[in-house]
């Protein structure tokens, strides 16, 4: 019979053949270090690449209003100066910029590209956030090598597919196609009033680590907070009725708006720490909640006033279902920690 | 992961025949046009069914993956088509359902909008009909479940609510069948005018609300003086509503205003479309548009459905009483305690598993054994008898009916029963109302890897058939979070390879225990293999949701409907005919040209000996290294179509390349043994051995979709690369799971 006359390969041979073919897979292929992402990464960068980057640098510079030099695009753009000179010049014999005495400026058209390139750039942010999921800390990193490959014509249609959104995903405004950007508003935490309420309206991503931090306290753009106290190395806050606190770096990247106390209640409680057979009643959805997402909890009826009762919780503990204007609809705990209520006294029996 | 932007398309553009033609609607001998809108769990369908009855068709909305049911009916001299919108919330355009459903009613322009109405759940649903009242007048509603109503205590006083409303309320209870006629009746009037509803719009909007409005109303009355639902319009484009902001833009919205109308201007935007230059009204339109959203208040949405619910709220406590009368709730309750507890919860799904499964293996036997008796042994030989009169070549004679028929006839044999009671079983589970606690209950589970509770829903269905979990998967919002369940949906054993896995535990582990247990071992052997096959998805999702499908949750809400009693001879009747046509189809488009490949390959020789076995030759180093051999992996190239004809190609070819003589009916015909232990002695003779046994078990669970399943995911993702992977990983997995196993039992046994 053929089959057994084969010789069986020697196991140990086997295994270890395939740990290695294994080994020398992870090398060129994982996401991320592997050799194959990595070459890919270098071909992103092309000169245009380069020249786009370099544009945004000096606008958002500009927007800033402190001064621009070859030695500050070169360390923006993580590049040697020589390379940095190379750009400058480039930049100046498309008339995009003007070089004068210590300083780099926009001409009107380099000004206008550099607009749309933000634009593009927020919007990805907006399109990665609300419709593919990817991680907040992402956001950024992606849409600055996405920002280079669209036509002006994908661009209009990419804001169009999203309703043309005003903000980006930091708070930051979305340019319209012809340049627009609204009037400056809001001012940094550091600067309000002990105990004013307020909503925070930017958030600044940039360093990761604070981000992360403002991210952790449950901080973002739409959060409703209170300044509770501020001290040279600590800001208390109340945050959606949870207290935390910050270091005054991080407080420094919030831009905030004034906002009444009645719209802010403080005094709340989250859906999440109810039990089955308990009652609360709405206040509001956190800020955290945005987008699509926001629009089907408001939908079922989840809006200021309306009464939710804690119907079951599952075999697993998560997610709780809800009864909600009549429905019993099931979410999870991280959901309905986004949704902020006052406890009602009584239970009803179950 | 995703990187290029959407292109827009132009919907509505013209005529309202166009728009139609484009929504997927075709001209036909119909008069009047109605839209069946409503929340989801509503009876929607049932009401759908009622009124068209078998003159129904369903297919998908043209450009998405959105299921649509379309059919008519007549009544009085006039033929009325209906068409089934899906169910949504609300008309914002958050998911592709509600942009199907608020493009249809927007561009459609049906000519009455009958919206089904979960009496028990009034408040809820009054948000879509308030929302569907601010876009059309010509409004039905069906008030139905009174019978539910009735049972929870639950009084709807539908004259009433005719007032509050505005437009003609049908109290009914559509599984029974009351309500159906007084719906047409009511239909065909308010289409031919002799009812003219008046709704009563929601007039105040909280004042942040109409100031917004305020600001954008001169500037749309400057665009398109005319306009019916200026406001509804207002508040949309203050709401981004992406449609209709390209509706503006490219005057498409010219198409919302009614032929016939009072402006003079209709007729000029609809030829010579509509001038958006610089200075025109509708670039002024968008400019004040810009300006007045800027402005807004962040919270202008929360603001506007808490306004929309407190209307609500009003009418409801106008029209509603409750606490009539306590019967049977507390079933539901108790029920789902039961359901749903911490210790009851997971064993009873188990249980309710197993018990489908054996219900499905055991009632699919006898029927198996009949169809296979009835179109191989009886209907085979008159095949051949027939060929042979007809003085047709013995190859052709081989390809057609040895080949072709035999392979077809197999699929079908052992197919159709088990799938038409599988599905069954699921419906009647589903209409009764326990998926969604299934769904509940193991959320958690498929959070911790990164994807989403529905994907347990999909993954029950793909234990009938992986197809039709891939299209279940719809359900699943997030195109990431189904592309998870897509790729992922193979690890669910479907009925196709039950066979194969009874049969190899039957003759490999069966064996080792007394006869009369045996038949528990094999439904154990299947359950076990089933639960490893959950463990996989889990573990595969886990890696997808960290590597190539990285992204973060999205909203997991799911509506818990009450417990239904099923309707038990609808769901066999209309389920029993909808498999059996898909199996039918199946076997013929997938399994016949298998079958003639199969055929060819075994009967063609080149150089001595046939295609098939030169090939087992080649590849029985590959299946050795990993455990098996040349014949099972050959045997599994040429049944990528169909699971079914797995077992017996194997049979055909062990036989065939193993040169035994008076085994099955002849050379490169598939063929299966009656008896358990003789297939097993044959397959030991030609070397099979436990691992052998224990690997095709594995491999069965783990190899690449059938050819059904690869093409439907296809056509569900439209993308060749995730159809690939879907198609690839499954192998790969396999094979190097096989290859460990093979190894460490070498190990440990030598």
């Amino acid at each position: 019979m053929p089959e057994i006359a084969l010789a069986v390969p020697n196991p140990l041979t086997a295994l270890a053949l395939f740990a290695g073919a294994a080994v020398v897979l992870a090398l060129l292929a994982w996401p991320g270090w592997g050799l194959i992402a990595r070459l890919r990464r270098a071909g992103d960068l092309s000169e245009r690449v380069r020249l786009e980057d370099g544009l945004k640098h000096l606008y958002t510079l500009e927007a800033a209003a402190m001064p621009s030099s070859v030695d500050s695009l070169a360390g923006a753009l993580g590049a040697s100066r020589s390379r940095a000179v190379s750009i400058v010049r480039r930049l100046e014999e498309t008339d995009l910029i003007r070089l004068e005495t210590d300083n780099i400026v926009l001409t009107d058209e380099g000004r206008a590209y550099a607009l749309r390139i933000v634009r593009t750039h927020r919007l990805w942010e907006r399109y990665l956030a609300d419709r593919t999921g990817t991680a907040p800390l992402e956001w950024h990193a992606q849409a600055e090598r996405l920002e280079h490959g669209l036509s002006e014509d994908q661009v209009e249609n990419l804001a169009a597919s999203m309703g043309y959104p005003l903000y980006d995903p930091h708070g930051d405004p979305i340019p319209t196609a012809a340049g627009v950007l609204p009037p400056a508003r809001g001012i940094s935490l550091t600067a309000l009033e002990v105990g004013q309420s307020a909503r925070v309206i930017h958030v600044e991503d940039e360093p990761e680590e604070l981000y992360r931090t403002i991210r952790r306290a449950g901080i973002h753009p739409g959060t409703l907070l209170r300044l509770e106290a501020l001290e040279p190395t600590r800001v208390h806050l109340t945050v959606e009725g949870q207290p935390h606190v910050l270091e005054p770096l991080a407080a420094r990247n919030l831009t905030v708006e004034r906002v009444p106390a009645s719209a802010a209640e403080m005094g709340v409680a989250r859906l999440d720490s109810l039990h089955p057979g308990e009652e609360g009643v709405v206040v509001r959805l956190a800020g955290a909640v945005q987008g699509a997402q926001r629009r089907r909890l408001l939908d079922l009826g989840v809006v200021p006033g309306t009464v939710i009762r804690v119907e079951l919780s599952s075999a697993s503990g998560d997610p709780m279902a809800y009864r909600i204007r009549g429905a019993v609809i099931a979410l999870r705990r991280a959901q309905a920690d986004d949704i902020l209520i006052r406890r009602q006294a009584h239970t009803e029996a179950a | 992961m995703i990187a290029s932007p959407p292109a827009a398309n132009c919907r509505g553009c013209g005529s309202r025949e166009e728009s139609l033609v484009q929504l997927g609607v075709a001209p036909g001998n119909w008069d009047i046009l109605v839209a069946l809108a409503g929340n989801p769990n509503t009876g929607k369908s049932t009401v759908f069914n009622a009124l068209t009855g078998l003159r129904q068709h369903t297919g998908n909305w043209p450009g998405k993956t959105v299921t649509r049911a379309e059919g008519t009916f007549k009544h009085d001299g006039h033929t009325v088509k209906v068409v089934d919108l899906p169910g949504t919330y609300s008309l914002q355009a958050g998911s592709t359902d509600e942009e199907v459903a608020r493009d249809f009613l927007l561009f459609g322009q049906p000519d009455v909008t009958v919206i089904v109405v979960d009496a028990t759940r009034l408040e809820r649903n009054l948000n879509l009909t308030l929302q569907v009242l601010e876009v059309t007048d010509r409004v039905v509603v069906l008030l139905n479940l009174m019978d539910e109503a009735r049972r929870h205590g639950i009084g709807v006083d539908p004259k009433a609510l005719e007032r509050e409303l505005g437009v003609p309320v049908i109290p009914a209870a559509a599984r029974q069948g009351t309500g159906v006629p007084e719906l047409r009746k009511a239909i065909v009037a308010v289409a031919t005018g002799a009812i003219q509803p008046r709704p009563r719009r929601m007039s105040e909007h909280p004042p942040e609300v109409e100031q917004a409005i305020g600001e954008v109303l001169p500037a749309i009355a400057a665009a398109y003086p005319g306009l019916p639902n200026a406001r509804w319009v207002a508040l949309r484009l203050l709401n981004a509503d992406d449609r209709v902001l390209q509706a503006v833009r490219s005057g498409e919205l010219a198409a919302l205003v009614p032929t016939g109308a009072e402006a003079p201007t209709a007729a000029v935007w609809a030829t010579a479309g509509v001038d958006s230059g610089e200075g025109s009204p509708v670039a002024t339109l968008l400019d004040a548009l810009v300006d007045s959203r800027w402005r807004l208040s962040p919270d202008f949405h929360d603001q506007l459905t808490a306004g929309a619910f407190a209307e609500a709220e009003r009418i409801t406590a106008a029209v509603q009483v409750t606490g009539l009368r306590r019967v049977r709730v507390d079933l539901d309750k108790q029920l789902d305690r039961l359901l749903t507890s911490r210790w009851t919860g997971f064993p009873l799904m188990i249980l309710l598993l197993a018990l489908v499964f054996w219900i499905t293996i055991a009632g699919a036997n006898v029927p198996s054994a009949m169809l296979a008796t009835l179109l191989i042994d009886n209907f085979h030989p008159v095949l051949q008898g027939f060929g042979a009169t007809l003085g047709m070549p013995q190859w052709l004679n081989g390809l057609l009916f040895d080949g072709m028929y035999l392979a077809t006839a197999w699929v079908i044999a052992v197919m159709l029963p088990p799938m038409a009671i599988f599905f069954p079983l699921f419906t009647l589970l589903e209409d009764f109302g326990y998926l969604p606690r299934v769904a509940f209950n193991m959320d958690r589970m498929f959070q911790r890897v990164g994807a989403h509770g529905k994907q347990a829903l999909t993954m029950c269905m793909g234990f009938g058939c992986n197809a039709a979990g891939v299209v279940a998967t719809r359900v699943i919002d997030s195109p990431r979070e189904r592309l998870v369940a897509i790729i992922t949906n193979n690890f669910s054993l479907c009925n196709g390879r039950w066979p194969t896995q009874i049969l190899i535990a039957s003759i490999f582990l069966g064996t080792l225990v007394p006869a009369h247990l045996a038949g528990i071992v094999s439904a154990a052997a299947v359950v076990g293999i089933a639960l490893l096959g959950v463990l996989f998805m889990l573990g595969v999702s886990w890696v997808l949701t960290r590597t190539v499908l990285k992204g973060e949750a999205t909203t997991f809400s799911l509506e818990l409907p009450p417990y239904r009693p099923p309707r038990f001879w609808q769901t066999m009747y209309t389920s029993l005919i909808d498999r059996t046509l898909i199996v039918l189809w199946r076997a013929v488009v997938f399994a016949l040209p298998a079958g003639a490949v199969i055929w060819l390959i075994s009967n063609i020789q080149v150089g001595g000996s046939s295609i098939a076995a030169h090939a087992v030759e080649w590849l029985n180093p590959l299946g050795i290294l990993i455990g098996l051999n040349g014949v099972i992996l050959l045997a599994y190239v040429v049944a990528i179509p169909a699971n079914e004809i797995v077992i017996p190609t194997i049979l055909m070819l062990t036989v065939l390349v193993g040169g035994v003589a008076g085994v099955g009916p002849g050379d490169g015909v598939m063929f299966e043994l009656d008896s358990v232990p003789a297939i097993g002695t044959l397959l030991r003779e030609h070397g099979w051995t436990t691992l052998v046994g224990v690997n095709l078990m594995l491999f069965s669970l783990l190899h690449n979709p059938c050819s059904t399943t690869i093409y439907t995911i296809y056509k569900e993702t439209r993308s060749v690369r995730w159809t690939s992977v879907a198609t690839l990983m499954p192998v790969a997995l396999g094979l190097v799971v096989c290859f460990l196993v093979a190894q460490v039992w070498r190990l440990l046994g030598a």
